[in-house]
């Protein structure tokens, strides 16, 4: 119990060293629950039967996301812890001299690592909790669906497992604070803020060899992307050796940057040897030469972050709006043979008979309808697919429909007819995929001819069309062959479709018409879908907010674990150089200069690995832009923007909240300096 | 006891006067006087040595003086202006400007080569680049350190960090040098060598200096030694016209005095 109390006086002690570390698991409890706590906030929407579907699938990603962030806020945990204890070691050494043994020291370091992780935890939970209510909000707003009560919004699931996760990473923490204790030598302990030679500076020739390597390696990277084309880039295996070139110069960069910067400035003597530039120049290059791989990590984990944030907004945008182009009508039903049902066994239904048979009359809910019917004729189609580098067959089943059906639905959306001249067929196929999109052109450029009913047709030269022709939610869309109508007379038909737009008022209708997809699958002996306009637009727009939200739940994790890894880095440097800032000051070096000397320091030391993530980034994003297929381009520059946000705030704030924490370090040191009674 | 005593004839303006100071220490409970009322004056171009028991107050003393502590009570005015009224800002620029400091444990800054850290006194007022490289090389020449300007401190000796740490202090070539021991951690020759400089320095420059010592042989090169007792001004011995030997002795007999019962002497 002696141990509770030294570790309390110690934890209030060394309160300034632990606000880093103390705010990132804050800010890691606080987002691991909020986004955990997802599935709770459908309590205050409507709880339509699409919103929960989506709610499960959203908690189920999150979930496999989330193991993957508890091991990155993990390891984060852990590096943060290895600086205390590093600071902390010649504490430990002291303890040991004055007789106590190892096993009380642990006890310390263990009472002062659980009473840090309870309050950060309970801080976190807190934050998390109140965040949940705004965010819910939010999500019910962007998923365009009416808050309908306003209540607490809590998980108590999300609860227990942050609690389980972040308790594993404590217990782990415990057990490898103890294990670091018990192997420690007493020498090394008492000794451990003695430094030694880390200032060698490295040879010119070396560092210049080694920059100039890196910057060949970054080129090449850039140069491939840019030149050849993302998707030359894409295709080829390449990408692997763009993305390790990339990891292996961004590394050598850091490397030798601080032995190349330094000898650039040093040969500039009216830069050098101006106030306090040599001294920070030497902080810099000292503090660079000995964390490049922290600083490597830091700059991935930014691009990374970036990345995530850009392509994931735009991905989310794109696919809302992909999904709206499968609603060309407010609703379609469509028939075809169950699948436990013979293939030849379908013959085809009357639906608006059908309809009317379960007492809704076409005219009591559309305003326009329309029946379409598709032919089976035993025809697929050879693709030749090209993505990511590889190139595979794929046989695209194909279905017929009559050239007056294909116009009729053509001027219900709206659109102009297409004229057929003897001979020859059109192709419809509203897939997305752009290798799909490709290869289905290519195919037609090759002016094949098919045999349909024993006439043979041929490809015109306006024969590919990517229009949506029904409403569907998994865009599973089927390749159609669009023939002239006399060709299908003695073919079987595959399926029947029925599309409508409602009549006002449009809610009413929608519902009549879910009422009446139960009974029609129970009057007629075939399969029956039925998927409307609002169902669809829901399901896009909670689909896009899924995405975003994981997309800024994985940014956001890994934006701070690189702040954070920074803003510990910089301190714990800091608090090593007090002795450093008290002779400046005694020589009288003003607090204003000193202040300053600090700025640049943490300015540039967040900058650097800043500023290549962005350089980076936007090769990266570039390259995104191919994967996504539908990218919209306009969405980038909104992307963009919100990740510049997002990146202020939370870089910016770690940027502050180090260059704050080190001002206070100078300042207390100075108080502690001079405590005389006045 | 704190009567002052100015060396005869003396012509030269006054350009530290302590007045009456007063350092406390620590809280209620444990209450250290560092410096209990302690008054002496010190002439322009004079080569001062203090010396005192350890614990007796000389470092305070400095530090005071050096405006890198303030005084609990009591004036310290130098070249006419008080101190312990200056504005912090004012305090910075006029330890940058006037003063050089030698502290008991060096202060180099391990990150910088003696270069560098020379160099460090002189980019703070924003010199030149030509006229500082022309006045480091100088200083390191005439303290014998031009060997060591590329090295770090931990690659140097103790003898040749202090030299470095002396050559920052005198590099700005300030009014008043203090110097806290600066000869405690050199063989016999390069003490001599130091303070031969120091000697100079005083000659040719005007300088004043300053210095903590404990050791006799160092104090036999100043002008007047001021001996410190429990924070306050206990005895002082001038050399006049005397020769370093005897000045020598009589700092001796001073310290051996200093050993015995104190009412015995003044
Ligand atoms: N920061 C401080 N806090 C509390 N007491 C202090 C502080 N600095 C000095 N003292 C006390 O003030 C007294 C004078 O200390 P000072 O360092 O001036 O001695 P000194 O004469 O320089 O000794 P030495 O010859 O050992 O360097 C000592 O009793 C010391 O314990
Ligand atoms: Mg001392």
């Amino acid at each position: 119990m002696m141990s509770i109390e030294l570790a309390l006086r110690n934890v209030r002690k060394n309160l300034r060293e632990y606000t880093v570390y103390f705010l990132t698991l804050t800010f890691g409890v606080c987002v691991f629950y909020s986004f955990n706590a997802i599935e709770s906030q459908q309590a205050i929407m409507g709880a339509s039967a699409s919103n929960g579907r989506v709610f499960k699938e959203f908690t189920q990603i999150i979930g496999i996301v989330s193991v993957f962030v508890s091991i990155i806020l993990g390891l984060l945990i852990l590096y943060a812890n290895r600086f205390l204890i590093r600071r902390r070691k010649k504490e430990f050494g002291v303890y040991l001299t004055l007789g106590m043994n190892r096993g009380q020291i642990s006890r310390i370091l263990i009472g002062e690592t659980v009473l840090v992780g309870l309050f950060s935890l309970a801080a976190g939970l807190a934050l998390g909790v109140s965040l949940s209510q705004g965010m819910a909000v939010l999500t019910a707003k962007l998923m365009k669906v009416p808050v309908e009560r306003l209540q607490f919004v809590f998980s108590a699931q999300s609860l227990i497992k942050t609690v389980v996760y972040f308790g594993v990473v404590f217990g782990l923490l415990l057990v490898f604070n103890a294990f670091m204790i018990s192997r420690q030598k007493l020498i090394d302990l008492l000794y451990a803020d003695r430094r030694s030679e880390w200032f060698k500076t490295p040879k010119l020739a070396q560092s210049v060899v080694v920059f100039v390597i890196s910057l060949v390696c970054l080129g090449w990277a850039y140069g491939t992307v840019l030149t050849g084309g993302t998707a030359k880039v894409l295709d080829s295996a390449s990408l692997r050796y763009v993305i390790l070139a990339g990891v292996v110069g961004t590394f050598l960069f850091f490397f030798s940057l601080s032995g190349f910067l330094l000898k650039v400035f040093q040969q500039t003597k009216s830069v050098y040897l101006k106030g306090l530039n040599a001294f920070v120049l030497r902080q810099l290059s000292s503090k660079i030469n000995t964390a490049y791989v922290s600083i490597t990590m830091v700059c991935l984990m930014l691009f990374v972050s970036i990345c995530t944030l850009c392509a994931g907004l735009g991905l989310s945008t794109s696919i809302s709006q992909e999904l709206r182009r499968g609603t060309p009508f407010d609703a379609t039903f469509s028939t075809a043979a169950r699948s436990n049902q013979a293939e030849g066994s379908y013959s085809g239904v009357d639906l608006p008979a059908a309809l009317a048979q379960i007492g809704l009359p076409l005219g009591s809910v559309a305003s326009q309808s329309l029946v379409v019917r598709y032919y089976e004729a035993g025809l697929t189609v050879p693709l030749m697919v090209r993505e990511n580098g590889f190139e595979q067959r794929h046989e695209a089943k194909t279905y017929l429909l009559k050239l007056s059906d294909y116009n009729a639905v053509l001027r219900l959306m709206g659109q102009a007819p297409i004229a057929l001249s003897p001979g020859h067929y059109a192709i419809n196929y509203a897939v997305a995929n752009a290798a799909m999109k490709r290869a289905t052109q290519e195919y037609v450029d090759s002016r094949p001819t098919i045999a349909v009913n024993g006439v043979t047709l041929s490809a015109g030269p306006d024969t590919f069309h990517d229009n949506v022709m029904e409403v569907l939610q998994n865009q599973d869309y089927k390749m159609t062959l669009v023939v002239p109508d006399h060709l299908v007379t003695g073919l079987a038909p595959a399926r029947d479709a029925l599309h409508l737009n409602y009549l006002d008022p449009k809610d009413r209708s929608e519902s009549l018409v879910q009422q009446a997809h139960p009974l029609l699958r129970a009057e007629l002996k075939v399969d029956v879908s039925l998927w409307t306009r609002q169902e669809v637009e829901a399901f896009g727009n909670s689909t896009s907010v899924l995405v975003a939200y994981v997309a800024i739940y994985l940014g956001i994790v890994f934006l701070i674990a690189s702040a954070a890894v920074l803003a510990i880095g910089q301190l714990s440097e800091m608090s090593d150089s007090l002795s450093r800032y008290g002779a400046l000051r005694k020589i009288g070096v003003e607090d204003k200069m000193l202040n300053r000397s600090i700025f640049a320091q943490v300015l540039v030391y967040f900058g650097l690995p800043m500023a290549l993530a962005a350089v980076h980034s936007v090769i990266g994003v570039a390259i995104a832009e191919q994967v996504v297929s539908a990218f919209d381009k306009g969405s980038v520059l909104g992307s963009s923007l919100f990740t510049a946000a997002v990146l202020l705030i939370v870089y910016g704030g770690y940027f502050l909240a180090t260059y704050q924490g080190g001002k206070a370090m100078l300042r207390r040191q100075y108080a502690q300096s001079r405590r005389g009674v006045d | 006891m704190t009567s002052q005593q100015m060396p005869e004839g003396a012509v030269p303006p006054v350009i530290l006067e302590v007045q009456d100071v007063v350092k406390l220490y620590g809280g209620k409970g444990n209450l250290t006087k560092a410096l209990n009322g302690i008054s002496f004056a010190v002439a322009a171009g004079e080569f001062v040595g203090i010396m005192g028991a350890s614990g007796s107050g000389k470092t305070t003393l400095l530090n005071c003086i050096s405006t890198i502590d303030t005084a609990t009570s009591g004036r310290i005015l130098i070249g006419g202006s008080d101190i312990t009224s200056m504005k912090q800002s004012d305090l910075s620029r006029f330890r940058r400007e006037s003063l050089g400091f030698i502290f008991q444990d060096f202060n180099l800054l391990d990150t910088l080569t003696g270069y560098e850290n020379i160099a460090l006194a002189l980019t703070i007022l924003r010199r030149s680049p030509r006229e500082i490289d022309r006045r480091v090389k100088a200083v390191a020449a005439v303290l014998g350190i031009s060997q060591v300007l590329k090295k770090f401190p931990y690659q140097m000796s103790g003898g040749q960090r202090q030299r470095v740490a002396s050559a920052r202090a005198i590099v700005t070539e300030p009014t008043l040098v203090l110097a806290d021991e600066p000869t405690g951690a050199l063989d016999s020759k390069s003490a001599k060598e130091l303070l031969e400089n120091f000697q100079s320095l005083v000659r040719q420059r005007a300088a004043t200096i300053l210095m903590v010592t404990h050791d006799a042989f160092s104090a036999s090169h100043c002008d007047r030694i001021l001996f410190i007792r429990d924070g306050q001004l206990f005895h002082q011995v001038v050399r006049g016209g005397s020769s370093r030997k005897s000045f020598f002795d009589q700092i001796m007999q001073v310290i051996s005095l200093l050993g015995g019962d104190a009412n015995d002497v003044d």
